[in-house]
C-alpha cells in the first residue's frame, strides 16, 4: 500500500538548510491501522504531508498502491488526494457556509460524479456515521464530535483505500473522542487502511502498530496487537 | 466540474459578502451605465441627425455646376436659371420618378407701407408641397385654384412676418414683392429642429413668381422616387438626361444625401467615442476595485482554498473557481449598469427632447465587455489562489 524509500525533505529557512525528514523508510501495508506519533518538531507532520500527497519528498521514493507518486506532478498528486486519501484534520476543516450534506459532496465534485449520485452517496456516507438528521446543519449548528464525524465521511465518500488523520481527536473531549477512535476502528474492519497522526498515547492505542518519529527519524515500529 | 456547478459556488460566496459585493459591483454598474448612456445619447443623436439631413421621403436634388469650358463660353452662365419647363417635363417622365418638385428663388424686397425687407422668393410648383411641410401656423395653405390661375397670393415665414407686421395680424393683407402686389393668405410655421434657421421667405405659386420676375426657368429642382432603393437610379436617369438636352457633360449632378449624412454620422460618432472613453475610465476603475475586493477574498480564504485542494481540487480548478467568480460579479454589476444607463437615457431624452437608442449591439458589448472585465481584473487574484501551497493554506488562521 504505502512504501518509503529512503525519504529526505529539506526546507531552507533563510540561508539555512533544515533538515526535517532524514531516510525513512517505511511501509505501511493495506489495511492496517497506523499512528505515528513523536513530539512536536519531530517531523510526524511532515511525513503525514508527504504521505497524504500534500507535499513532495526532497528526494527518496514513494510507492503509493505500487505508483511511484514521488515524481508526479501538481494536478496528478491532486487526482492522487482526491480519489486515494481521505483526510481529517483537527480543525476538521468543513467549508463553514456549506451543509453537511454539502461538505461531503465537495471530493465527488472535483471528481466529476454527476449531481445525483453525489447526493445518494453523501447521504450514504453520512448515515454511516450516524449523522442522517444532521445532514442539511451547517457547520456551525454541529457539535465538536458531529463535525468530525462530517469530516470522516467526507474523507470515505470517494471509497479512498487509505484515510489520513492528522490529531483528529486534538480538539475533542475524551468521550468523544473515544466514539471518533471507535469510528476508525469500524472503517479500518472494513478494510481501509488508516494512518493517524497524534500525541495521545491513548489515541495510539487504537492503532494496530505505533511508529515513533523523533528527529525526522522512524525510532521506533511496534506492534501493540498481536500481528 | 461544470461552468454551472462553478456558478452556483460563485453566487453563494458572493451572496455570503452582499455589502461587499454589492459596493463592488457597484463601480461596473456606474461604469457600464455612463458608457451606455453616452453611447445611446450620441446613437440618438446621429440617428436624428441625418434624418433631418436626407429630408423626408426618398429625395435628391440636382445641381447645376457648370464646367470651366461653359464658363469660359458665358461668363453669365451661373446668373441664368438651370432648369427650364422642358426639362421639368422630361425628368417627369423618368419611370423611376415619383414627383419632380421644382421651385425658383430670387432675391428681391416686400414692403408694406415704410416698411422695407430683403426677402427671397420661392416660387413653387404643387409638387413641392406634397414633400416639403409649408405648414401654416396662421391662415391657410395654396389651393389647387392657387396654382392654376396664378393667383397673386403668398406664404410668408414666421421671421418676415414678425418683421413686416410685428404683432398685427398678417392675413388679408396686401404687400409689394418686387413691387407688386401680393395677398398674404398664410403664416408658416416657426421652423424647429437642430438645424433649422429662421429666415425672410415669402413662397408663391410658380406661375405667379413667373409673371413678376419675367422668369420661366426653376432654380432648384428635387426629384422624389418611388423608393430609397430607386432614387440612385432615378437620379443618375435624371443628371444624365439633363446633360444630353443641354448638352452638357456633366454639369448636371445629383448630391446624394446619404453621403452628407454618413459625413455627419462620423462626426457625432467620433464625439460619442470621445466622451465613451472617458466614460470608459470609471468602467477601468470599478475593474481595479473588483480586483482588489478578489485578492482581498482570495487572502481571507486562504483555509478554503487549502481544504479545496486537500480534497483533490487541481490548481486548474481553483483558477477557474476564482475567475468565474470575479466574472460573476462584473456580469451582474454590467447587467444592471446596462438597464440603468438605458433608463437613464431613456429620462433624459424624454426631458431634453433629444432621442435615445440602445441597439443590442450596444447591449451584447455592454455584457462581453463587463465579462471580460472580470477576467481581465480577476486573472491576478485567481492565479494567487491558485499557487497556494496547500499545507500552508490549511495551516492558514
Amino acid at each position: 500500500m504505502i512504501q518509503l524509500q529512503s525519504i529526505k525533505k529539506s526546507f531552507l529557512i533563510g540561508k539555512e538548510k533544515i533538515n526535517v525528514l532524514n531516510d525513512i523508510n517505511l511501509t505501511i501495508e493495506d489495511g492496517e491501522f497506523v499512528a505515528i506519533m513523536g513530539p512536536s518538531g519531530s517531523g510526524k507532520s511532515t511525513l503525514m504531508n508527504i504521505i497524504g500527497c500534500l507535499d513532495k519528498p526532497s528526494s527518496g521514493n514513494y510507492f503509493l498502491e505500487g505508483d511511484d507518486v514521488s515524481n508526479y506532478n501538481d494536478k496528478e498528486l491532486a487526482k492522487v488526494r482526491n480519489e486515494s486519501i481521505g483526510f481529517v484534520f483537527q480543525q476538521f476543516h468543513l467549508l463553514p457556509r456549506l451543509t453537511a450534506l454539502k461538505n461531503v459532496e465537495l471530493p465527488m465534485i472535483y471528481a466529476g460524479v454527476s449531481k445525483q449520485e453525489r447526493r445518494e452517496r453523501a447521504v450514504e456516507a453520512l448515515e454511516k456515521v450516524g449523522l442522517s438528521d444532521r445532514m442539511d446543519h451547517l457547520p456551525n449548528a454541529l457539535s465538536g464530535g458531529q463535525k468530525q464525524r462530517v469530516a470522516i465521511a467526507r474523507a470515505i465518500v470517494n471509497k479512498p483505500k487509505l484515510v489520513l488523520a492528522d490529531e483528529p481527536t486534538g480538539a475533542l473531549d475524551t468521550k468523544t473522542s473515544k466514539s471518533i477512535m471507535e469510528q476508525f476502528r469500524e472503517l479500518n474492519e472494513e478494510g481501509v487502511t488508516i494512518v493517524v497522526v497524534t500525541h495521545e498515547p491513548e489515541i495510539a492505542e487504537y492503532a494496530d502498530r505505533t511508529i515513533m518519529v523523533r528527529d525526522g527519524m522512524i525510532q521506533s515500529s511496534r506492534f501493540e496487537r498481536g500481528l | 466540474m461544470s461552468f454551472m456547478e462553478n456558478l452556483i459556488m460563485a453566487l453563494s460566496s458572493l451572496k455570503a459578502h452582499k455589502m461587499r459585493s454589492i459596493l463592488t459591483m457597484l463601480g461596473i454598474i456606474i461604469g457600464v451605465g455612463a458608457v451606455i448612456i453616452v453611447v445611446a445619447i450620441g446613437q440618438g443623436g446621429e440617428a436624428m441627425l441625418k434624418s433631418q439631413i436626407t429630408g423626408p421621403g426618398n429625395t435628391v436634388e440636382i445641381f447645376y455646376q457648370p464646367s470651366d469650358e461653359e464658363l469660359r463660353a458665358n461668363p453669365n452662365i451661373l446668373l441664368q436659371a438651370p432648369f427650364t419647363q422642358e426639362d421639368i417635363r422630361a425628368l417627369e417622365q423618368i419611370p423611376e420618378v415619383k414627383r419632380v418638385v421644382a421651385s425658383g428663388t430670387k432675391a428681391s424686397t416686400a414692403r408694406i407701407q415704410k416698411k422695407l425687407a430683403d426677402v427671397s422668393v420661392t416660387g413653387i410648383n404643387q409638387a413641392f408641397l406634397q414633400l416639403n411641410e409649408l405648414n401654416t401656423a396662421n391662415g391657410r395653405n395654396f389651393s389647387t385654384a392657387d396654382f392654376l390661375g396664378a393667383r397673386r397670393v403668398g406664404l410668408i415665414s414666421d421671421k418676415l412676418k414678425n418683421e413686416l407686421f410685428k404683432e398685427k395680424n398678417p392675413i388679408g393683407s396686401i404687400i409689394m414683392v418686387a413691387n407688386q402686389p401680393v395677398e398674404v393668405i398664410g403664416v408658416l410655421e416657426k421652423p424647429t429642429g437642430l438645424l433649422a434657421f429662421g429666415s425672410m421667405e415669402i413662397y408663391l405659386p410658380f406661375q405667379t413668381w413667373k409673371i413678376i420676375f419675367g422668369s420661366s426657368d426653376f432654380t432648384q429642382v428635387t426629384l422624389q422616387a418611388y423608393s430609397a432603393e430607386q432614387l440612385q437610379t432615378a437620379g443618375k436617369k435624371a443628371a444624365s438626361l439633363l446633360n444630353k438636352m443641354h448638352n452638357t457633360e456633366k454639369s448636371y449632378q445629383v448630391i446624394n444625401m446619404e453621403e452628407i449624412a454618413q459625413g455627419i454620422g462620423q462626426v457625432t460618432r467620433i464625439m460619442t467615442l470621445i466622451i465613451g472613453s472617458i466614460a470608459g475610465i470609471s468602467l477601468f476603475v470599478g475593474g481595479i476595485g473588483v480586483m482588489n475586493i478578489m485578492l482581498v477574498s482570495v487572502t481571507e480564504r486562504t483555509r478554503e482554498i487549502g481544504i479545496r485542494m486537500a480534497l483533490g481540487a487541481t490548481r486548474g480548478q481553483v483558477l477557474i473557481q476564482f475567475l468565474i467568480e470575479s466574472m460573476t460579479l462584473t456580469l451582474i454589476g454590467g447587467i444592471i449598469g446596462i438597464f440603468l444607463g438605458w433608463g437613464t437615457a431613456s429620462l433624459i431624452s424624454f426631458f431634453a427632447g433629444w432621442p435615445s437608442l440602445v441597439s443590442w449591439q450596444v447591449v451584447l458589448g455592454g455584457v462581453l465587455f463587463s465579462m471580460a472585465i472580470g477576467i481581465v481584473f480577476g486573472i491576478l487574484p485567481a492565479n494567487k489562489a491558485s499557487k497556494m501551497n496547500p499545507i500552508e493554506s490549511l495551516r492558514y488562521e
